[in-house]
């Protein structure tokens, strides 16, 4: 699946900065599974993924990305791009 | 409690003549069935949620809970004000835990993760693969109704009799808008309390002046006799408290005398009076030279009754008006307290046998006035001897039909 973010959609661009928010940060954890559901709406991440966004999002320090990595989950290249 | 209401009512606007001093029967004041009827009352009835100035920014969200309802009022992603019920569509948990925070990008369940976009629709359910496609709208956040007066964000739970907020507080634009209360901002965020009475003992105490002179050491100093009250009409009652020409004779109100400067935005016949409305049944606005405020008190039960209050100022306050809001609320401090155990004797008076009920004073008309408007929604309240509580319920409502 790619994952390709229309440059155009502020929208998506907003959303974008929500699913790379800080790791550790009050709150991120929400955040981040928020831009998830909105990204598994429109077709660009799997439901796989989404699942680790929402196991995540009630600890901020905890990095999605990491745990699909541990977990062997298939990470979309441009979904670990700006972490 | 916020008590500056305590200055009521010592001039009063001459209440007809033979009128019935009585009250409410005690019986009203420890009945569970009567308080299951006057739940209703309030969640029919406009409440005062926050100040706009509480939700100041996008996904910032301040939470109200009423007699087991909950809304939740947020600022959208266009900073539009949206009222919702604290639900979650899933299984009925709370969307936000916290009494005020900011969800910046969505609102998230916490106990399953379904995720609602801030205009409320549903953006997605946790695990969506377990579930048939879900409407967004179809299953968004239900919404509560609100309105904004003066910067002050009304919530009402049920469908009621009142009209809206700025038709029923119509008769009070004019002089409101003075005080540009829209501008204002929170000073020293929400106070809540909970109280060993009955609801109703803290509004008879909080609808009349006439304990002021007796009670209020600090008030009446502040104000003396210049008090006028307007009663309970149409759901709405005003009074005022305008300074005495005393320097005052307490620290406090002398100091706050002293350093209470007028607003450019006051007229002069504001300048130096305490304005108050009361909206039927709990809420108060007061307004000052330096503040707006507001409060009000919920049911937890039969003897017990939370008070919620929460004040607001100028944002360009300069130092002095800085001091007189402090010694404003310093004033009120002790209000409060010595407002508290005058409810506490009054609610306990209503559990005695050998009390035979209020008998008023002209300076306490408002406290009638007040009452019929309660009578009016629930008859009931009419029987002087109390019933079965099994009965309440039903007799009420063959009182209703009887009056319809």
């Amino acid at each position: 699946m790619s994952f390709q973010i229309d440059p155009i959609s502020i929208k998506n661009k907003e959303q974008k900065t929500f699913l790379f928010s800080k790791i550790g940060i009050s709150g991120s954890g929400f955040e981040r599974y928020a831009a998830a559901m909105y990204f598994y709406k429109h077709g660009k991440i799997s439901a796989e993924m989404l699942e680790i966004y929402r196991r995540c999002c009630k600890f901020d320090k905890e990095d999605p990305i990491h745990v699909a990595q541990f977990e062997g989950i298939k990470i979309i290249p441009n979904l670990s791009q700006g972490l | 409690m916020k008590d500056f209401i305590m200055t009521k009512a010592v001039k009063n606007n001459n209440p007809p003549k033979n009128w019935d001093r009585s009250g409410l029967p005690g019986w009203s004041y420890h009945s569970p069935a009567l308080l299951e009827l006057e739940i209703e009352i309030f969640k029919t009835h406009w409440q005062i949620a926050c100040h706009i100035s509480d939700v100041p920014n996008t996904g910032d969200f301040k939470t109200f809970d009423l007699c087991g309802e909950r809304a939740i009022i947020i600022r959208d992603s266009s900073l539009k004000i949206r009222a919702f019920h604290n639900i979650c569509r899933h299984r009925g948990s709370r969307l936000v835990a916290k009494d005020q925070g900011t969800c910046k990008n969505a609102l998230i369940c916490p106990f399953h993760g379904w995720v609602y976009n801030l205009d409320g629709t549903l953006r997605g359910a946790a695990r969506p693969d377990t579930f048939p496609d879900l409407d967004k709208d179809e299953f968004a956040l239900k919404t509560v109704e609100h309105e904004v007066w003066n910067g002050f964000i009304f919530v009402r739970f049920k469908e009621g009799p009142q009209p809206s907020v700025k038709e029923l507080l119509s008769r009070h634009k004019e002089e409101a808008t003075r005080y540009n209360i829209t501008d204002q901002i929170p000073t020293d965020g929400f106070w809540t309390e909970q109280s060993p009475v009955n609801w109703k003992s803290i509004r008879d105490v909080d609808n009349e002046g006439y304990h002021v002179a007796m009670a209020h050491p600090g008030l009446q100093d502040l104000y003396g006799s210049n008090y006028q009250d307007e009663p309970y009409e149409d759901g709405v009652s005003r009074s005022e408290g305008q300074f005495t020409m005393s320097k005052g004779r307490h620290w406090g109100v002398r100091n706050y005398k002293k350093f209470s400067k007028q607003q450019a935005s006051l007229p002069e016949s504001l300048a130096k009076t305490w304005i108050y409305y009361g909206i039927f049944p709990n809420s108060v606005i007061a307004m000052t030279p330096e503040t707006s405020l507001f409060y009000q008190e919920f049911p937890v039960s039969v003897d017990k009754t939370i008070i919620r209050s929460a004040t607001y100022r100028y944002p360009n306050e300069d130092r002095q008006q800085k001091v007189a809001r402090y010694l404003a609320s310093r004033i009120d401090r002790e209000t409060v307290v010595e407002d508290k155990q005058l409810t506490i004797w009054s609610n306990e008076s209503m559990v005695s046998d050998s009390f035979d009920g209020f008998y008023l004073s002209d300076l306490e008309f408002g406290v009638r006035t007040y009452h019929n408007h309660l009578r009016a929604l629930l008859p009931v309240y009419n029987i002087k001897k109390a019933p079965k509580e099994s009965e309440i319920k039903h007799l009420n409502a063959s009182l209703e039909t009887k009056s319809a």
